[in-house]
């Protein structure tokens, strides 16, 4: 099951994608650093699941997304249950609550976030670089055409992957530990067709009137609506509540 | 060589849903097999499932009255083959397919050197020259002839001749079916007419059925009925008059020339 | 109007589609669709990206509608959109509606004008209901249809499409040269199309053939029928090699 945006509609989708991305960041410091006990965690992490069915996600494809990082959530239990001499149940649960709750965060953030709202927040975040001469908007427009040309990408790679086992190539079987020798029928082709396509779309581009140091207007606008203040002052809240469980 | 490989009440589906259903016919060789159809109709799925790659699907391949067991035995490009490139020079681009599948080391080389001469491309001038110098007719040949050096007794082609100009598509087109006459070679073109012979075999899908036509059949077809299949307007023009004659000439001005001259001596005899 | 004027052009890169343009110059009008034709290396590419704007000529003059249209954006309208030949690799948004906004943002439209040009732009290619669809859904065809309406809701006095048919099936070829007749015909849009096809010459009007460089051939197809000896490089259309095959026999 892969983690992207649905459509809907929901007091969750109507946020202001800069407090959707502020409100995410908040969560994963949050299960990343607390210095709650487990009932607490726990607790906190059924009301991130309650908001998220409030907030008329799709909940079953994301706990089937689940099944994705099982080997992390074991091996996180296994390591944080085995610090002490003998395996404790209490730190493995908190451990792997830790890990769920930054995966659900995460994932209720990019269910809830098209492209441009995702491409809205990446420019805000890189606005100060501006200040080092960087174009952030032009930087966050390269991550949402990476993520565009994803798909295509990867049916490109397939197509290869099947020619080249034609011609004899043992591609597909060997996985992480193949020898790079073995793997070079797909990777050249692939970065060759990589970069081909990023020229044309350059080109392409360039003649519908793309400028790096333009003055580019906006088709998306992104306004406060009723629902932005409370969510802010949920944020704030989850912050205070880090920090506060954390180093005091 | 005379099997055949065929399909026996063969339906491909793509995510559930069927884009080819109950194609029951044979491919042979001998003469060219083309595949057929619009954008979407399941050609490319048809000929991933005859290589193994797509396994949504229900029905039988045969090759020679057994299942068909596609590991070694066929080869498959897709548009653009050179796109496959990954050698520094021709000669290593053709001989990859021969040294995976561990021909002996003295045969290679020989063997490679002979394909590529075979497709029109002396060894002497560019075995040892870099794939990207060459000309855009000029890599098509050496994709088709790295793809298929090991002779595999099934040849699977999606849109060999895309983006070349008229005179690369009309050689290569005489080559495939030059290869045609000892493999079973199909193609999946949108380009028939280049192709064309009277005896070539025709799969046509429309809307999730298979019709079989012999050359001659799906030239008349198209003669008659632009909506059945779009040729070029000059040979439906031409040849209009002629929609009953038992043999259609091929898609080219000199044979319909000599065609409509011999028709209507014929008729001026009568 | 085009107009080149001893135009010359040469890539810097040493590459393999560098060439030269040699004092090029020809004029072209809207209402009759120009062809470009020429075998690789002609220069009928580097001709169509001059017009488009995308590259500029070392000697001599472009205009397009009197304008210069190298780095020409905006306010005394957008000149000339150029067409490639595959649509993935043109497609920049991540939606359709985003696409077609692209070229607008670019422009400088502002917010509300460019709501109201993306709905009716979409509506007019048939993608009026599709404007939140991921573009990686779009079929084949759907996705050259998006590339021809991000194109034109920029506005062009012209467009030019740069072997456009030599990836489509016979059906969506005929929908092509229908689509390319409206704009040429209706929409006072200037339709230049570059193609090495010999079944694309029979739609052109007026050809500007190429050769290594030079321009060898500016006039009404008909003129080109009869000229067509002089140009030894030039694939003859089946349908002219039956013409005369027939009229010689007779």
């Amino acid at each position: 099951m892969q983690i992207s945006y649905k459509p809907g509609s929901s007091f969750l989708y109507s946020l202001n994608p800069l407090i959707k991305g502020g409100l995410c960041f908040v969560l994963i410091m949050f299960f990343s650093l607390n210095g709650l006990q487990l009932p607490a965690m726990a607790g906190s992490l059924a009301m991130l699941l309650l908001f998220a069915v409030m907030g008329r996600l799709p909940l079953a494809d994301l706990l089937l997304s689940i099944k994705r990082i099982w080997l992390l959530l074991v091996i996180v239990g296994l390591v944080q249950g085995f610090r002490g001499d003998s395996f404790e149940l209490v730190p493995a649960l908190e451990g792997m609550i830790r890990i769920l709750g930054v995966f659900i965060a995460a994932g209720c953030y990019l269910t809830v976030s098209p492209q441009s709202e995702l491409m809205f927040f990446w420019e805000t975040i890189f606005r100060p670089l501006r200040l080092f001469r960087l174009p952030a908007r032009e930087l966050a427009l390269v991550m949402v055409i990476a993520v565009r040309f994803l798909p295509v990408m990867l049916s490109e790679i397939d197509r290869i992957r099947m020619a080249q086992i034609a011609r004899g190539a043992r591609l597909g079987k060997g996985g992480f530990f193949s020898s790079a020798a073995a793997l070079m029928p797909l990777m050249i082709p692939t970065l060759a067709q990589a970069i081909i396509r990023g020229e044309e779309l350059a080109e392409a581009m360039e003649a519908r009137g793309y400028r790096v140091s333009g003055n580019r207007t906006r088709y998306h606008r992104f306004g406060i609506g009723f629902f932005d203040v409370p969510a802010g002052f949920v944020a704030l809240t989850v912050a205070a509540l880090t920090v506060w469980s954390r180093f005091l | 060589m005379s099997a055949q490989l065929e399909l026996k009440n063969l339906t491909v589906s793509y995510g559930g849903k069927p884009v080819a259903e109950k194609i029951d016919g044979s491919f042979g060789c001998g003469r060219i097999n083309l595949l057929v159809g619009r954008a979407g109709s399941g050609k490319s799925s048809l000929l991933l499932t005859i290589a193994g790659f797509h396994s949504e699907f229900s029905g039988q391949i045969l090759y020679d009255g057994a299942v068909f067991q596609p590991a070694g035995n066929f080869s498959l490009t897709f548009q653009d083959p050179e796109s496959l490139f990954f050698n520094t020079s021709v000669g290593d681009e053709v001989e990859y397919s021969l040294r995976m599948r561990e021909l002996a080391e003295n045969e290679i080389t020989p063997r490679a050197q002979q394909w590529l001469q075979r497709w029109g491309l002396e060894p002497e001038k560019f075995y040892s020259r870099h794939p990207f110098e060459l000309s855009g007719g000029e890599k098509r040949r050496v994709a088709l002839a790295a793809c298929t050096v090991a002779m595999p007794p099934v040849i699977l082609l999606d849109e060999p001749l895309a983006g070349l100009d008229a005179n690369g598509q009309k050689a290569l087109a005489e080559m495939l079916n030059q290869l045609a006459r000892e493999h079973i070679v199909i193609v999946v073109t949108h380009e028939p007419e280049v192709f064309l012979h009277p005896d070539s075999n025709i799969l046509f899908l429309r809307e999730g059925q298979g019709s079989w036509f012999s050359g001659d059949d799906f030239l008349r077809q198209a003669v008659c009925n632009r909506d059945f299949y779009p040729l070029p307007r000059w040979y439906c023009h031409a040849l209009a008059p002629f929609a009953t004659v038992s043999s259609l000439p091929q898609v080219n001005a000199e044979a319909v020339a000599s065609f409509v001259a011999r028709e209507k001596s014929h008729a001026d005899k009568l | 109007m085009i107009i080149l004027d001893k135009v010359s052009f040469r890539y810097n890169e040493k590459s393999e589609t560098s060439f030269k343009l040699k004092e090029v110059s020809f004029s072209c009008s809207k209402g009759s669709i120009t062809g470009v034709i020429g075998g690789n290396g002609s220069g009928k590419s580097t001709v169509a990206r001059l017009i488009a704007g995308m590259i500029e000529p070392q000697t001599g003059i472009v205009t397009v509608d009197g304008f210069a249209p190298f780095n020409h954006i905006g306010r005394c309208g957008f000149l000339a959109g150029i067409i490639f030949q595959t649509p993935d690799n043109q497609i920049v948004g991540t939606t359709v509606a985003e696409d077609l906004a692209f070229g607008l943002e670019n422009l400088s439209v502002s917010y509300d004008e460019m709501q109201v040009r993306v709905r009716e732009t979409a509506a007019r290619f048939g993608l009026g209901d599709m404007l939140s669809t991921p573009v990686h859904y779009l079929s084949g065809g759907q996705k050259q249809l998006l590339c021809i309406a991000s194109v034109m809701i920029m506005q062009p006095s012209w467009m030019i499409f740069d072997e456009p048919t030599s990836h489509l099936d016979p059906w969506a070829r005929d929908n092509f040269w229908q689509t390319v007749k409206t704009f040429a015909r209706e929409h006072d849009i200037g339709v230049m199309v570059v193609s090495q096809l010999a079944e694309d010459l029979h739609h052109f009007e007026q050809i500007l053939a190429f050769n290594a460089g030079s321009l060898v051939f500016n006039g009404p197809i008909a003129d080109l029928r009869a000229s067509v000896e002089q140009l030894p490089w030039f694939r003859i259309p089946d349908a002219w090699k039956l013409e005369k095959i027939l009229e010689a026999r007779s």
